[in-house]
């Protein structure tokens, strides 16, 4: 899987920025890992030698989480979690194969029926402010997320956690979790992408300032916070964690985001040691980066495993998309291999479902249509034949140059096939209130990320209201129910294979490339995914579309 | 009498200004409260609108925020979660494009008029095409394109200025310059173009005055006459572009802010917008209006110390 080019991730940016943040419940399945490259004196990850404690890392963001951190409340894109996980942990954390473990849980069991859940914490843990982490906050912090807490309103997990019925206090360091109907991927929501964080009782009760006065468990700890300027965060020294070597957690004194918002500054930025290390997702500057890499110039950690997907979202509940001949039509006259050379430098990979491959769900041929443009043909005359209408539709995108390139391509390989493409430009606040509002035809996102696949629960639910292409599929629906009762591996990927394939027929979707994110670094920093999990739970998770855990990077002394 | 005058002036400005300003984002599609909760149900959003009064008119809305700001208050950030005065971001991120403006205007005065006077004086010369075709380029040069070509030779390729990020002059006045230097090199060109083409222009004019002939006569330098003689009364309308540039600076900070990281009021500006911040760009925008005025107030007190002629009409 391959990310975006800037087009696609303008296009992402779009809806991306504040819609894929949304749900999103648990983050990321799949196998295998990134694809580390070395710079410097060529060593990479591999031949860093030991991890040496102190230093600072700067780490340049792709945007300012103007939003704050007051989680139960926030909506969190990539940069927001990427801080997010430096200062706060989550109960559960997806390993290697995407399997969830206890994190900040020393252990968390179900019933068979999995409706009843127990989590049992780890013993000592602190806050940044000294309070100890105990079953009473951990409830409270659950109960705000849900919306049963009183002092916070929540706003995505609202949805998510709708299942839970409720949550009790057993002892100190144990609490229940007890679902309306069996909920088997209940670790995985639990991580929610790493948004689920644990805040201190101080902040959850704090009703001034809980989004930028920030107590969580985490690695680092707090230091200031200038927005637009950089979230300096230092050492937490009490942490919890240390590493297989017995190294007290985390390696560097501090770490500094600063948000950045071009991609071409972040890379700048990095070759000019003004920071060092960034985030990237786009074909052409993944390009740059592997030169540089290749050059010497800098270390690179690039993943597509356990991607998002970008697509173009069909809004099935109006004309022409409520029509399965309309929709297909419009899949197979883009010619997609075309479309990803030409924008994205053949850098992505051209996706075929929402589940990115190595993730539970992921089936190499989904029925999904490939490019077909005497096919596109039929299906437009089909069209005028069930209608009486030709095939004309508007596609919405952010008015920058880059994604006016890719939609007026697709509105060109439309052409050819006789499907008449419009093409209309919104900024994102008001793409946003578009997307709501369900005043659309077509627009593209970028969503879904791989992991779990029961995170995509509420996206495709009937009657949800973040199903935003509007579908009511009963098989969909009732396969959804059955994937979330069931832990059995095999069962899961035939479920969520079906709804893949489902997706692949009925045409719901215009399926992109999958994402992929590359983090640059100096020659000298490394750690990028982190040690292995505590207690055995696995090795780091290579995935990156919701950002990595901090607490490993180190700096070569 | 003047100074009341302007203060009329500059209150009715800002309430034009901002008035204009606010019903342009009004007219906009796109809902703050939207922009906030993409993903809650409607409910939510209901109850948000209404405890940010934007469940109220737009004449309701913009009256008290009128209130508030005569007074002083320049209102809140919609958030969910936490009351985020403008004041406190404002007051951060205000120095930084003053400061940034301030360079670029200096740096481009600085090329602009040694360059302008040398080109009039030395008209229809190599250098004076030379720099004439100069002029024309760097007008032609988006500010954004000139930002990454400096960023990437200057920052990376020479390692002399930092590419992204900010210190104020407090922390460390070296840091700060190494931060500086690129986005002021970025916002003074297209300036450095269209004031040495002023000047160039209105010293021509005035090297063909009786007093310039006069001067030569008496055998003065050529350099006396230019800098002493000539350039003060071809400085006008070179003052009045360079008050009234101020607007464009801040456009072009806005942009220039963005490619270098910079936290100033250019990157809140465009936050502001972004996200339907009604309150904090009408807040925003009204102080730039204020600081306009207050800028072109000094320009035209600098009139008078410029040319003698308008201090004694004002006199008379």
């Amino acid at each position: 899987m391959k990310s975006s080019s800037p087009d696609r991730k303008r296009w992402s940016f779009v809806v991306g920025g504040l819609l894929m943040l949304s749900l999103v419940a648990a983050a990321c399945g799949g196998s295998g890992s990134g694809s580390e490259r070395g710079g410097g004196s060529g060593e990479g990850e591999s031949g860093a030698g030991k991890p040496t404690p102190g230093g600072k890392v700067t780490y340049a963001l792709e945007a300012e989480n103007s939003e704050g951190w007051c989680l139960p409340e926030s909506q969190l894109a990539i940069a927001g979690i990427q801080v997010a996980r430096a200062v706060y942990d989550t109960l559960t954390a997806p390993n290697e194969d995407a399997e969830y473990v206890p994190y900040l849980a020393k252990s968390l069991t179900s019933n068979p029926e999995f409706t009843e859940w127990t989590v049992t914490l780890r013993e000592g843990v602190k806050f940044h402010d000294g309070s100890a982490l105990d079953s009473t906050v951990v409830k409270n912090n659950l109960d705000a997320f849900r919306g049963t807490y009183p002092a916070r309103s929540p706003l995505l997990f609202r949805f998510v956690f709708q299942n839970i019925k409720d949550v009790t206090v057993v002892d100190p360091l144990t609490l229940t979790i007890t679902t309306s109907t069996p909920w088997a991927s209940m670790p995985a929501a639990l991580f929610g992408s790493g948004r689920i964080g644990i805040m201190a009782q101080a902040q959850l009760d704090d009703p001034d300032t809980c989004d930028t006065k920030l107590i969580g468990t985490g690695p680092f700890k707090l230091v200031s916070w200038t927005q637009n300027e950089g979230f300096l965060a230092a050492k937490n020294p009490d942490y919890w964690q240390k590493d297989a070597d017995g190294v007290q957690l985390p390696y560097l004194d501090e770490i500094e985001f600063k948000p950045v918002v071009e991609a071409s500054a972040r890379i700048n930025g990095l070759l000019a040691d003004d920071v060092n290390a960034m985030h990237v997702s786009g074909g052409e500057q993944i390009d740059d980066l592997r030169s540089a890499t290749e050059e010497g110039k800098i270390n690179s950690f690039e993943s597509d495993k356990f991607a998002e997907v970008s697509f173009g979202q069909f809004n099935t509940s109006t004309e022409p998309f409520n029509s399965r001949t309309a929709r297909l039509a419009a899949i197979k006259s883009v010619d997609m291999e075309t479309f990803n050379q030409t924008r994205n430098l053949g850098v992505l990979k051209n996706a075929n479902g929402p589940y990115a491959p190595g993730g539970i769900g992921h089936v190499k041929d989904t029925g999904y249509p490939t490019y077909d443009l005497k096919g596109a043909k039929d299906l437009v005359a089909q069209y005028k034949r069930e209608t009486g209408k030709d095939l004309e539709f508007t596609l919405i995108g952010t008015p920058d140059a880059p994604t006016g390139a890719s939609m007026a391509l697709v509105q060109q390989m439309g052409q050819k096939a006789g499907i008449k493409v419009n093409i209309q430009t919104l900024e994102q606040a008001a793409l946003v209130s578009t997307a709501i509002s369900g005043d659309f035809q077509a627009m593209v996102f970028r969503n879904y990320p791989g992991g779990d696949p029961d995170a995509q629960y509420n996206w495709w639910k009937t009657g949800s209201p973040v199903n935003f292409a509007k579908f009511s599929d009963p098989k969909i629906d009732s396969l959804l129910d059955e994937g979330r009762a069931t832990a059995d591996k095999d069962e899961r990927q035939q479920i969520y294979g079906d709804i893949n394939k489902q997706f692949g027929a009925e045409g719901y979707s215009l399926w992109l490339q999958w994402v992929m994110w590359d983090i640059g670094t100096a020659t000298d920093v490394y750690g990028i995914v982190g040690p292995d999990l505590p207690d055995d739970g696995g090795a780091p998770f290579p995935g990156l579309a919701t950002g990595h855990p901090v607490l490993g990077m180190w700096v070569k002394s | 009498m003047v100074i009341l005058k302007k203060l009329g002036q500059l209150a009715v400005t800002v309430i034009l200004v901002t008035l204009f300003a606010s019903l342009l984002l009004e007219l906009l599609p796109g809902d703050p409260v939207e922009v906030l909760i993409p993903s809650g149900s409607d409910e939510q959003r209901a109850d948000l609108r209404e405890e940010l009064q934007l469940d109220q008119s737009f004449a309701v809305r913009y009256s008290t925020w009128l209130g508030n700001f005569a007074q002083g208050d320049l209102g809140n950030y919609y958030t969910v979660s936490s009351d985020r005065p403008v004041s406190d971001r404002l007051w951060d991120s205000l120095p930084v494009s003053l400061l940034l403006m301030f360079y670029a205007q200096v740096l481009a005065l600085l090329i602009a008029i040694p360059v302008g006077v040398i080109t009039a004086y030395r008209k229809g010369t190599w250098f004076d095409r030379m720099s004439n075709t100069s002029a024309f380029a760097m007008l032609a040069i988006p500010n954004f394109a000139l930002g990454f070509v400096l960023q990437y030779y200057l920052g990376v390729k020479l390692g002399w200025f930092k590419t992204s990020g900010y210190a104020a002059p407090s922390d460390s006045f070296v840091e700060h310059m190494q931060f500086m230097i690129l986005p002021t090199i970025t916002l003074a060109v297209g300036q450095v173009a269209i004031y040495m083409r002023l000047l160039r222009t209105d010293m021509i004019a005035t090297l063909q005055q009786d007093f310039i002939l006069m001067a030569k006569a008496k055998g003065l330098k050529s350099k006396r006459i230019l800098f002493r003689h000539a350039l003060r009364p071809s400085s006008l309308t070179l003052l009045t572009v360079a008050g009234l540039n101020v607007g464009t600076l801040i456009g072009g900070a806005l942009i220039v802010e963005v490619v270098f990281a910079l936290p100033g009021m250019g990157l809140m500006l465009f936050e502001a917008i972004g996200k339907r911040q009604i309150v904090a760009f009408q807040s925003m925008v009204a102080v730039i209006a204020i600081l306009y005025i207050l800028v072109n107030f000094a320009v035209d007190l600098l009139y008078t110390v410029l040319d003698p002629r308008i201090r004694h009409a004002h006199k008379s």
